[in-house]
């Protein structure tokens, strides 16, 4: 290197491994993004609970699922809708005949009066609502043979 | 971008990698900016019987033991809460007698029942004020899944709503 002479080279810094260390972290968060967006509704505010289990530690829930929000005036949300509990137990008897359809064509027969549908009901109630809604929800899905519930409540850390 | 290989100078394509990068980032910063970490919930899963038989259907779903062939009414624990007027929970009663709703002294009455080898509960009935909150019900439900698993047992819980003189 001679004193005086500028050598006019430009630096060529490897941006390769920044570019895929960018992209992995961008897939991660499309992938999170995902699961976070699936069933919760941001506007129900479950009650805490220390004793409740991990939802993927459950293996007693069954893989059907129906996922009933319940809001702190005891309506029940469904995307946009807001129902009260005779427009709510009009949508579980859909939903009801939905499985008992399903269950038909898979050949399992369903007796009204004794048999219990397989689908769990995953009740997301507020924690200001009061009992007596949540109760009217829950009676709606028992008239319609529903047994199997998982009641939500966020875990205390 | 030159490359030697062999002695040779090899002219490669010059890729551009700053407006991909430019481009990855603006994504990144959007990802990274809408993200809501997914709440941590939690569940109880019981089985829920219609209100009319309930004990007498809980007690078909429990599997009987041979150790304890007593009849359901005579297992199930019978609790009633009641609510104030702004549906906060203002009583608690098991098997008939009133017990404090503070945390510790509900769990040392629990455990006094689901403990004791001579208890022969092994399941509850909760009649609760349908004005009571939710919220407030979910603490007892707690409460009685903790005692359950304490007493190493499934927990067995059955709901009813509380009428005009029922537990009076």
């Amino acid at each position: 290197m001679a004193g005086g002479v500028i050598s006019k080279e430009k630096a060529e810094p490897n941006l390769t491994p920044l570019l895929d260390i960018v992209f992995q972290l961008i897939t991660f968060f499309m992938l999170v993004i995902n699961f976070a967006s699936d069933n919760y509704d941001q506007r129900i505010n479950l009650p805490d609970a220390g004793s409740a289990r991990p939802v993927e530690d459950d293996s007693r829930i069954s893989e059907d699922r129906l996922v009933l929000n319940v809001d702190s005036e005891g309506r029940l949300l469904q995307g946009e809708k807001v129902m009260g509990i005779d427009e709510a137990a009009q949508s579980i008897r859909h939903q009801a005949d939905l499985v008992k359809l399903s269950l038909r064509s898979s050949g399992v027969k369903f007796d009204p009066a004794t048999g219990s549908l397989p689908t769990t009901i995953i009740l997301r109630a507020d924690k200001e609502t009061t009992f007596g809604a949540v109760l009217g929800i829950i009676k709606a899905c028992q008239s319609q043979g529903f047994r199997k519930f998982a009641l939500k409540a966020m875990i205390r850390s | 971008m030159a490359h030697k290989r062999g002695g040779i100078e090899m002219e490669g394509p010059d890729v551009p990698v700053a407006p991909m990068l430019d481009m990855a980032f603006q994504l990144l910063t959007f990802f990274v900016l809408t993200y809501r970490a997914a709440p941590v919930e939690g569940q109880f899963v019981m089985n829920l019987l219609p209100p009319q038989a309930a004990t007498a259907m809980a007690a078909a779903a429990a599997e009987p033991s041979a150790s304890n062939d007593l009849p359901a009414s005579l297992r199930t624990l019978p609790v009633v809460l009641r609510g104030d007027d702004q549906g906060r929970l203002a009583q608690v009663s098991i098997a008939d007698l009133d017990v404090s709703n503070d945390p510790k002294a509900l769990a040392e009455e629990l455990d006094r029942h689901f403990l004791d080898p001579d208890a022969p509960f092994d399941q509850t009935l909760i009649k609760v004020d349908p004005n009571l909150r939710y919220s407030d019900l979910m603490t007892i439900i707690d409460a009685f899944t903790d005692a359950f698993v304490r007493a190493k047992k499934e927990p067995k819980l059955s709901f009813d709503e509380l009428r005009a003189g029922d537990g009076a």
